[in-house]
C-alpha cells in the first residue's frame, strides 16, 4: 500500500475515481487544465479543515435526521422504529403542503425582488467615494445588526394596516394600503417587503465585486458612446456575474429556508393571538413539529424533504449559471 | 401588535373542567416515594430551567428556596422554559433536577414520562393538594396523579371605559358578559368609525385567544374532563364562536379591529383606555396595574366576566414547578419548589410587592398565588382600599373571579390541540370557512392528536 | 480603486477622465444624474436608519411613551440605561460576546479562505461533487441538526462553555467558502502563472497573491461572521447555562423573559439594550468598511 493511497482513503473522493487521473471531460483550455497529476495533494491540504468539519459536523447530523425520520421520536423518550410511516403521512399532510406552498409563494416574490434591490443599491453605493460614502454603506447595513426580536415589533408597527408609516405613505399617492399583518393574502407580500430591508449583506458583497471591476473597461465602453444602462448590462453585470451568482444562490436557499422573521411576527413567544396559517413557511412548520408538538422524527421528515427540495433548486441554478456566469479566471 | 404580548398568559385556552378538580386520591408511587426523603441527600447540584429573577417576587422567595437548601449548590439557568434548550438537555442526558413550566405543557410533560409525579413531595412537605387552587391542580393532573407544583394564577376581567359607556347610556352590567345581546348592542352604539377607519373599537371578544371562556360562559366545554375526547363541534363552541366573531363583523371585521388594536400603546400612556378608543373588553388581571401605573386617571372602570347566569366566570392559568424523572436531586428539587409556594414564602414576597408598590407612590392590588390561603391572608393583610372606586373595584373583581375559575384537564397533546382550534377561529374570522366547518375541521384534527398522544401512554401500560 | 479626496461632502466619482470634459449639455446630465443618485441615496439612508433611529428614541423614553410614535421623546432620559446596566452584568456579556465573536469570526475567515482557495484554483476528482457537499450543508434546515450537533458537544463536555459558540468555525464555513470561491475565481490567471515560473511554491500562492487581492471579500467574511456571532440566539440559548456565560443576545433573551405570571412586558429595558448590543457592531462596521473597497486595482501584479 503505498503512501498515496493512503491521504487518498482518508479523502471523500467519490468510489472508483482515480486520484490522480486527469478528470474526464476536461473542456476548454484553461489555466487549469495545465494543473500537474497529482495535483490533488496540495488540494487537499488546504480542503482538510473542511473535510473535517463536514464530517462530524455535516454528515453526521444528516444521516442521524435520517435515521430519525424512519422513527417515532419526541426526544423525551428513546426513538422507536417505524419504518416509512413518517414519509407515507408526509405525502397526505394537507398543512404541510400549504406550508410548503407558503414558501414557493415567498421565495419566489422574495429573490427577484431582493437580489434586484441589492444590486440597484450597490451600483448606487459605488457611485460615492470620500467620507461619505462609509456612512452610506454602514447605514445599508444598519437594519441587519439590530436584534429581530426589537425590530419585529417595529416593523408590525409600520406595516400596520390601520396607522402603520407604510399605508401612509402610500396614502399620499392615493393608494388605500392593504391590511399587511392580517389579511392572509397581504400577508406573504408583507413579509417580502420586511425582509428587503435586510439587504445590507448582499448590497455589500455585490459592490466588493463592483469595485474589482478594471476602470479601462469602463472607459473603453465609454469611448464606445455607451450611456449608463448600457454599461451595466454590458459590461458591469458580466463582470461581476460570479458575485450576483453567489448573490442568488444563497438567497434562494436562504428564502427556502427562512424562519426568523415570520416566526418573530406571528408564532414567537407568547404571540398566540394571531398564529397565521398564510404566515406559516415551511422551516415554521419543520420547527413546530419538533420542538412545539416534540414529532421530533416526522419532523426530521419533513426537513429531509426541505434539503432535497433545495438540493434541486440549486443544482438547476448551478447548470444555468454554467452558460452565464463569466469568471475572469477563464471557465469552469 | 403589543396585544400579542398580552396574550401570553391567556394563551393556553383550555377549557373544560370547573374549578373542582380531584386532587391525586392516594395513588403512591413507590418508586419515587424516597427519593423525596430529607434523608434522601444527594450531592448533585440543583440545576433549575424556567425561572428568572423578573422582580421582587421572584426575587425574595428564591432567596428563601435557595435558604432552604442550603448545602446544595443552586444552578440556575435563568428565562422561561425554552424547548429547544429543554429537550436538548434532555437528549443529551444532561436533565435538570427542577424545571419551571407552563401549567398547560406539564400534561405533555407527564404523558411522555419525563416529568414525575409530586403527591409524594407534597406530603413530605405536608402540603396538603386541596389548598391550591382547585383549577389549577385540576390542570397539573394527569391520569389521576399530580405531576406539578401549581404557582401563580391568571384571570380575565372585563375592562372597560367609563366615560364611553356613561355617553351611550350603558352601564358595566351591559358589557360583562352575562346577556350576549346586550354586549352586541353596545358593541354597536359604543363603536365609532370616521372616514372608513374605525376610531373605537365598541367591544373586543379577543378572539382566538378567549374562545374557551365564551364557551364556558353558556356551560360548554371544548374537551372531555378526562382530556381524552375533544368536543370543539359542540353547539356551544359554535354558537359562540358565531357570537365572538360577530362583534367584529358588526366594526368592520376583525382584520381591521386587530390592525387597530395592534396599532395602540398597550403598555403606554396612550393606550386604549386613556385615548378613548375601546369601550370594553376581557383581559387579564395584570393589566390592571399596567393602567393604574401609566394612566392613573384614565375613566376605566372593572368587573367580573360573567357567565349567562351572571356568576363570575374566568379560566386559570399560570405556571408549576415540576421534577424530572431524571432530576439528579429530587430531594432537593422538591424542597426548592415547595419553598417557592409555601406561605410564608408568598407572604414574605407579596410583602415586599407592598412595600415597593408604596414607595413608587402606587396602589398594591394584590397577587394571585394559586395557593387559596396565600390569596386570602394576602388580600386580607396587604391590599388595601385606595378610596378610588374603579381601583378598589378591579382587586374586587380579581378576587371574585379568582373564587370562580375553571381549567382544562392535563392534556397529552396540548400544543396540537390548541393550535387546531385555533387556526380554526382564524380561519373563521379570515373569512375563509364558516363555524361549523371550521370546527368541524378542527375536531378532526384534534382528535386525532389526542389519539395519537392517549395511545402512546395507554399502551405503556402505566 | 481610490480617488482624490472629494470636494463636496457627497462628491461623486467622475467615472473616468473622458468624461470630465465634454459638451456642456452633457455635463448638464452628468450633473442631473448626480443630483439623482445623491436624492436616492438620502431616500433609501432614512428608510434603512429608521428603524435604529426608532429604537434609539425609544430608549430614551419613560415606559409609558415607548410606543407613544415619537421620533423626538416627549421625555428624554437615560434612565433605561442606568437600570438595564443595574439590572444585567453587561459588562461581563460583552466580554464573552468578545471573546465569541473575534475567535469564531478569525477562525471562519482563515479556514474558509483556504479551502475557498482548493476550491478556486485546482482541479482534481470529485471537485465539483465536493463543492456540491458544501452546498448541501447550507440546506438542512436547522431545527433538525441543531440536537445531533449539541450531542457531539455534549459528548466532548463543552456544554455550557463558550467553546461550540464558535469552535464549529475551525473547520469553515459553507456560505463564505462559496463566496471566497466566487472571488478568488475572478483573479486574472496570469498573475500565478507568473508568480509559478518565480518558482513560488502553492502556500504562497495563497498567502502572497490570493489573499492579498481578495482582501475586500475577506472583510466582508470577517465582518459578517463577526455580525452573525455577535447576534446569533439559538447557540447561546442551548449551549450556554450559567449566566456568567451568557453572551449580549442570550442575555438579552433572558431580560425579554422577563415577562412571568405576576408580571408584564418591559419593552423599555429591550429597546434599550438592544441598542447597547447594536452600537459596538455599528462602530465596528464603520471602521472595517472601508475595505471593502480593493486597495489595489486588481491587473496590477503584486508579490
Amino acid at each position: 500500500m503505498t503512501s498515496a493511497q493512503d491521504t487518498r482513503a482518508g479523502t471523500t473522493l467519490p468510489p472508483g475515481t482515480e486520484g490522480d487521473r486527469p478528470a474526464q471531460g476536461a473542456r476548454k483550455q484553461s489555466w487549469r487544465d495545465g494543473v500537474r497529476r497529482g495535483d490533488w495533494r496540495p488540494a487537499l491540504l488546504f480542503l482538510s479543515p473542511w473535510v473535517v468539519g463536514f464530517t462530524v459536523f455535516t454528515a453526521w447530523p444528516v444521516i442521524y435526521t435520517g435515521y430519525l425520520s424512519l422513527t417515532d421520536y419526541d426526544v423525551l423518550t428513546a426513538p422507536s422504529f417505524v419504518g416509512l410511516e413518517n414519509y407515507q403521512r408526509l405525502v397526505q399532510d394537507q398543512d404541510a403542503l400549504r406550508a410548503m406552498n407558503n414558501t414557493m409563494v415567498y421565495t419566489v416574490l422574495q429573490v427577484p425582488l431582493y437580489v434586484v434591490f441589492s444590486l440597484m443599491l450597490a451600483l448606487l453605493l459605488n457611485q460615492v467615494v470620500g467620507r461619505t460614502a462609509g456612512i452610506f454603506r454602514t447605514v445599508f447595513f444598519l437594519p441587519s445588526m439590530t436584534p429581530p426580536v426589537a425590530t419585529g415589533v417595529l416593523l408590525l408597527l409600520l406595516f400596520n394596516g390601520q396607522d402603520g408609516l407604510l399605508n401612509e405613505v402610500l396614502a399620499w399617492f392615493g393608494i388605500n394600503g392593504p391590511n399587511w399583518t392580517t389579511d392572509p393574502f397581504w400577508i406573504k407580500p408583507g413579509l417580502v417587503l420586511m425582509s428587503l430591508l435586510s439587504v445590507g449583506g448582499s448590497v455589500i458583497i455585490l459592490f466588493a465585486a463592483l469595485r474589482g471591476v478594471p476602470q479601462d473597461l469602463y472607459d473603453a465602453a465609454f469611448v464606445d458612446g455607451a450611456g449608463f444602462w448600457r454599461r451595466t448590462w454590458h459590461v458591469t453585470i458580466p463582470m461581476i456575474s460570479g458575485a450576483l451568482f453567489f448573490v442568488v444562490v444563497v438567497n434562494t436557499i436562504a428564502a427556502l429556508q427562512s424562519f426568523t422573521e415570520a416566526y418573530t411576527a406571528f408564532f414567537g413567544v407568547g404571540n398566540t393571538t394571531y398564529s397565521n396559517e398564510a404566515a406559516e413557511l415551511y422551516a415554521i412548520h419543520v420547527f413546530r413539529q419538533a420542538f412545539e408538538f416534540l414529532h421530533m422524527g416526522y419532523a426530521s421528515a419533513l426537513a429531509w424533504l426541505l434539503f432535497l427540495v433545495i438540493m434541486v433548486i440549486t443544482a438547476v441554478q448551478v447548470v444555468v449559471s454554467r452558460r452565464l456566469v463569466f469568471y475572469e479566471g477563464g471557465a469552469r | 401588535m403589543r396585544t400579542r404580548w398580552t396574550a401570553m398568559v391567556a394563551v393556553a385556552g383550555v377549557m373544560g373542567v370547573a374549578g373542582c378538580a380531584t386532587g391525586s386520591g392516594g395513588s403512591v408511587e413507590p418508586v419515587s416515594g424516597d427519593d423525596f426523603a430529607a434523608t434522601a441527600t444527594s450531592d448533585a447540584p440543583l440545576t433549575i430551567m424556567g425561572f428568572g429573577l423578573d422582580d421582587e417576587v421572584a426575587q425574595v422567595r428564591y432567596d428563601r428556596a435557595v435558604e432552604a437548601v442550603s448545602g446544595t449548590d443552586v444552578k440556575l439557568s435563568e428565562g422561561g422554559l425554552d424547548m429547544q434548550q429543554f429537550l436538548s438537555a434532555v437528549a443529551a442526558g444532561d436533565v435538570p433536577a427542577l424545571i419551571r413550566a407552563d401549567r398547560n405543557q406539564i400534561g405533555t410533560l407527564a404523558s411522555r414520562g419525563a416529568i414525575r409525579p409530586v403527591g409524594d413531595c407534597l406530603g413530605q412537605a405536608g402540603i396538603d393538594p386541596s389548598q391550591f387552587v382547585g383549577s389549577a391542580v385540576g390542570q397539573v393532573t394527569f391520569d389521576d396523579q399530580i405531576f406539578g407544583i401549581p404557582e401563580f394564577n391568571t384571570v380575565q376581567l372585563t375592562m372597560a371605559n367609563s366615560d364611553l359607556l356613561e355617553k351611550a347610556g350603558l352601564t358595566i352590567e351591559d358589557v360583562n358578559g352575562s346577556d350576549w345581546d346586550a354586549v352586541s348592542q353596545a358593541t354597536e352604539a359604543l363603536h365609532e368609525e370616521s372616514g372608513g377607519k374605525l376610531t373605537v373599537i365598541g367591544y373586543d371578544s379577543k378572539l382566538p385567544e378567549f374562545l374557551p371562556l365564551w364557551v364556558h360562559a353558556i356551560g360548554g366545554r371544548m374537551i372531555s374532563e378526562d382530556g381524552r375526547t375533544a368536543s370543539l363541534d359542540s353547539p356551544e363552541v359554535e354558537k359562540a364562536l358565531e357570537w365572538a366573531v360577530s362583534i367584529y363583523d358588526a366594526q368592520g371585521g376583525f382584520g381591521t379591529v386587530k390592525a387597530f388594536r395592534d396599532s395602540a400603546d398597550f403598555f403606554g400612556a396612550g393606550n386604549q383606555f386613556a385615548s378613548d378608543s375601546l369601550g370594553a373588553m376581557p383581559m387579564e388581571q395584570w393589566y390592571v396595574n399596567v393602567l393604574n401605573e401609566v394612566s392613573p386617571d384614565a375613566p376605566v372602570v372593572f368587573d367580573a366576566v360573567r357567565g349567562q347566569d351572571g356568576e363570575p366566570v374566568a379560566y386559570a392559568n399560570g405556571s408549576a414547578w415540576a421534577i424530572p424523572t431524571a432530576s439528579q436531586n429530587p430531594a432537593a428539587a422538591c424542597t426548592f419548589a415547595t419553598e417557592m409556594v409555601s406561605l410564608d414564602s408568598w407572604m414574605a414576597a407579596a410583602k415586599e410587592r407592598a412595600t415597593q408598590r408604596e414607595k413608587d407612590g402606587l396602589q398594591f392590588t394584590g397577587l394571585l398565588t394559586g395557593s387559596t390561603e396565600a390569596d386570602a391572608q394576602i388580600r386580607e393583610q396587604l391590599v388595601k382600599p385606595s378610596g378610588e372606586e374603579n381601583w378598589d373595584g378591579a382587586v374586587e373583581a380579581m378576587y371574585d373571579a379568582n373564587d370562580h375559575t375553571f381549567a382544562f384537564p392535563a392534556n397529552p397533546a396540548d400544543a396540537e390541540f390548541r393550535t387546531a382550534w385555533q387556526d380554526a377561529v382564524n380561519r373563521v374570522l379570515n373569512g375563509q370557512q364558516e363555524p361549523a366547518e371550521a370546527l368541524g375541521d378542527a375536531q378532526q384534527k384534534a382528535q386525532a392528536a389526542l389519539d395519537s398522544a392517549w395511545k402512546k401512554w395507554d399502551e405503556q401500560g402505566r | 480603486m481610490t480617488s482624490p479626496a472629494p470636494t463636496s461632502t457627497e462628491s461623486v466619482t467622475p467615472t473616468s477622465a473622458a468624461e470630465v470634459s465634454g459638451p456642456r449639455s452633457f455635463r448638464l446630465r452628468r450633473r442631473l444624474s448626480r443630483a439623482v443618485v445623491v436624492v436616492l441615496l438620502l431616500a433609501f439612508s432614512v428608510l434603512f436608519s429608521y428603524p435604529f433611529v426608532w429604537l434609539v428614541s425609544a430608549s430614551l423614553k419613560p415606559r409609558s411613551d415607548v410606543f407613544d410614535n415619537r421620533l423626538v421623546p416627549k421625555v428624554a432620559t437615560l434612565d433605561n440605561y442606568v437600570s438595564v446596566w443595574q439590572e444585567a452584568p453587561l459588562a461581563l456579556w460583552i466580554g464573552n460576546t468578545l471573546l465569541v465573536t473575534v475567535l469564531a469570526a478569525a477562525a471562519v475567515t482563515v479556514t474558509s479562505a483556504m479551502v475557498a482557495w482548493a476550491f478556486a484554483y485546482y482541479r482534481f476528482p470529485g471537485r465539483n461533487l465536493l463543492f456540491g457537499l458544501v452546498l448541501s450543508s447550507m440546506m438542512l434546515p436547522g431545527a433538525v441538526t441543531m440536537i445531533p450537533v449539541f450531542l457531539i458537544w455534549d459528548s466532548l463536555g463543552q456544554v455550557d462553555t463558550l467553546t461550540p459558540l464558535w469552535a464549529g468555525n475551525l473547520f469553515g464555513s459553507a456560505f463564505y467558502i462559496f463566496l471566497l470561491r466566487q472571488f478568488f475565481l475572478g483573479l486574472p490567471r496570469e498573475l500565478f502563472e507568473a508568480a509559478t515560473i518565480d518558482g513560488a511554491g502553492h502556500w504562497q500562492l495563497f498567502t502572497r497573491i490570493a489573499l492579498p487581492l481578495c482582501r475586500p471579500a475577506l472583510a466582508v467574511t470577517l465582518l459578517f461572521e463577526f455580525q452573525a456571532a455577535w447576534t446569533d440566539l439559538m447557540r447561546p440559548l442551548i449551549y450556554l447555562r450559567d449566566s456568567s456565560n451568557f453572551t449580549i443576545a442570550r442575555g438579552l433573551k433572558a431580560l425579554l423573559d422577563q415577562f412571568g405570571f405576576g408580571g408584564e412586558w418591559h419593552w423599555e429595558i429591550v429597546v434599550t439594550a438592544s441598542v447597547i448590543t447594536t452600537i459596538p457592531m455599528i462602530i465596528l462596521f464603520f471602521l472595517g468598511q472601508k475595505h471593502f473597497v480593493a486597495g489595489i486595482t486588481t491587473g496590477g501584479t503584486k508579490g
